[in-house]
């Protein structure tokens, strides 16, 4: 028992490794706007603690994630999926970006990734699997496209009615497709309301706040969709567009440290 | 002119004027902003709806869902946050994303899927203010919605089990109450001294779970530790819903009058008790004083033993 608690102290306050991976899935075929961004939001976050890590593109990569959300980092021995749960492991490793922060602007912080997620990613996903122009020209066809017939068709099926009761159980069931991009607007306008004329959220230095907005903004505008709605809500707010173009510029342009395709 | 607004929703106990979080959400922004409200509360008989409370009624509206009431309020110009920034307007809404977020899970569970407190407060307070045999199934649907509310934003698929996200929501739940905290200090509501949308959705959440009395209470605890949240809730309670508050104070003090009553009679009937012994041992035929066997006696014990006699 004593040996177990000691390498598990020692896994903790190892240093990162070279060979950290982020696992997500296809980029080309497979993978759809919701998880792309989530994912983006965790490369732009490490990319910003300055922690290598490798991006590896695997169509299983949502049934290898220890809580079936993708992106998942496998770090040493251990395996950490989505962005809270990765920025607390990030955390324990001795690396943060929120520290410099005082208690209300933690709170401001908290609160804003939460208006993200209640938001801009929920509107995601019913776009992508509840409009049903989306779901028959893109969703569909992505989603099951690694796999033979007709596993991807079930596979798609299935995903799209766990999504569908989610969003009824959260009172989104009924809700139009120009109710949910009013929502996208009224996040966006609070977004910018709040970044003002600051480089980042709070001011001069970037925290997950800022990865997290990026992830999801950026693959708003540049994912292809039905119709560009969405994109076009987005595009209302100069400075969140002057955002996303300063966090690619600076952390993934910059001497090659990222690639963004 | 404005049309009569008419709001039906689940009334109130515990000294709150809803135990429903929603309602108690449309109330406070109602009060706040100075809309007229009427207030219907749902009882035991066959009038009014049920679904999807609460419900806002006006002559050719209506409408359902806190966050669409509101929006409608201040579109008829009842709006309580005239006087917020950009910037503070946009932190309302990050506030309550949190709140749904993170405190709603942990609320919902307490009040709905703890069994302890299912069983014993929630359902029979619901069951009451609904007619049979409605009251057998509607609690028990509003119950499951809860648990699958829960189950679907926070569970992982494809077993969701309810025991693996207890712990967590309970852990991010009390998160969200030290940020609330944090970030209220020891001003009285969220902006400055007027309270606005925000300060109606924390009082709504917040104020069920400080008020009712549950068997399971380890949130409640925390949130009693919170002396600033405490403070806010009471302090609404007090300036806001006064009627309410006295509609229950009499009722308050009425029991204190009852049990006042009781003690005065109690002590009635023992002082009549004692007169009636007193009488009794004076009617008694005297008999005569009995010689006591004299006892070599100091002169202090004499004269106690002489006052002994003297009194009956």
């Amino acid at each position: 028992c004593q040996v177990v608690k000691e390498t598990y102290l020692e896994q903790s306050t190892e240093p990162w490794p070279e060979n950290a991976t982020l696992y997500q899935q296809l980029k080309g075929e497979q993978i759809l706007l919701s998880d792309n961004a989530a994912s983006l939001a965790v490369q732009a976050f490490l990319q910003m603690c300055n922690l290598p890590v490798k991006v590896v593109c695997r169509a299983n990569a949502e049934y290898m994630s220890p809580s079936g959300k993708v992106p998942f980092i496998h770090v040493g021995n251990q395996v950490v999926s989505e962005l809270g749960p990765i920025v607390q492991f990030v955390k324990a490793k001795g690396h943060s970006l929120s520290d410099g922060l005082d208690e209300v602007q933690k709170a401001e912080m908290k609160a804003y990734m939460e208006l993200v997620n209640n938001m801009l990613l929920t509107a995601e996903l019913y776009l992508q699997w509840c409009d049903e122009a989306t779901v028959g020209e893109i969703t569909h066809a992505r989603y099951g496209s690694p796999y033979p017939w007709p596993l991807n068709h079930i596979l798609a099926y299935q995903k799209q009615w766990e999504v569908k009761r989610k969003m009824k159980a959260i009172g989104w069931g009924n809700k139009t497709l120009d109710q949910v991009l009013e929502d996208v607007d009224q996040c966006c306008q609070a977004l910018s309301q709040r970044l003002g004329t600051q480089p980042y959220f709070f001011n001069k230095q970037p925290t997950e706040l800022d990865a997290l907005v990026f992830g999801h903004l950026y693959t708003i505008l540049t994912t292809q969709l039905t119709n560009d709605e969405l994109s076009e809500k987005v595009k209302n707010y100069s400075n969140l567009l002057a955002f996303c173009r300063r966090i690619e510029q600076h952390y993934f342009e910059d001497g090659g440290k990222g690639r963004l395709s | 002119m404005a049309a009569p607004l008419e709001l039906s929703c689940w009334g109130g106990g515990w000294g709150l004027p809803s135990v429903h979080s929603e309602s108690l959400v449309v109330m406070a922004y109602a009060k706040f902003s100075g809309a007229p409200l009427k207030v219907n509360v749902i009882d035991n008989t066959w009038r009014g709806s049920r679904g999807d409370v609460p419900i806002l009624t006006t002559e050719d509206n209506i409408v359902s869902h806190p966050a669409k009431i509101l929006n409608f309020l201040r579109k008829q110009k009842y709006n309580a946050d005239y006087e917020l920034s950009a910037k503070q307007g946009a932190d309302t809404l990050a506030y309550i994303a949190l709140l749904e977020e993170k405190l709603l899970p942990a609320v919902l569970h307490t009040f709905w899927v703890e069994s302890d407190n299912y069983f014993t407060v929630t359902k029979p307070w619901f069951a009451s203010r609904i007619p049979f045999p409605l009251s057998l199934i509607l609690p028990g649907k509003m119950s499951r919605g809860a648990l699958n509310r829960i189950l679907l934003t926070r569970g992982e698929p494809p077993l969701y089990r309810v025991q693996e996200v207890e712990a967590q929501i309970y852990r991010d739940a009390k998160e969200c109450l030290n940020l609330l905290s944090n970030r209220l200090g020891t001003s009285q509501f969220f902006f400055g001294d007027t309270p606005s949308t925000l300060d109606a959705y924390v009082f709504g959440f917040l104020a069920p779970l400080y008020k009712v009395h549950f068997p399971k209470v380890q949130l409640q605890e925390h949130l009693k530790q919170l002396s600033n949240l405490c403070r806010f809730c009471d302090d609404i309670l007090s300036s806001y819903f006064r009627l309410s508050l006295e509609g229950t104070s009499p009722a308050g003090q009425e029991t204190v009058d009852a049990n006042l009553q009781k003690l005065t009679q109690l002590v009635n009937k023992e002082s009549n008790l004692i007169e009636k012994m007193d009488d009794n041992l004076r009617q008694s035929p005297q008999l005569p004083p009995r010689k006591l066997p004299t006892l070599k006696l100091t002169p202090a014990e004499e004269e106690s033993n002489s006052i002994q006699r003297l009194s009956p």
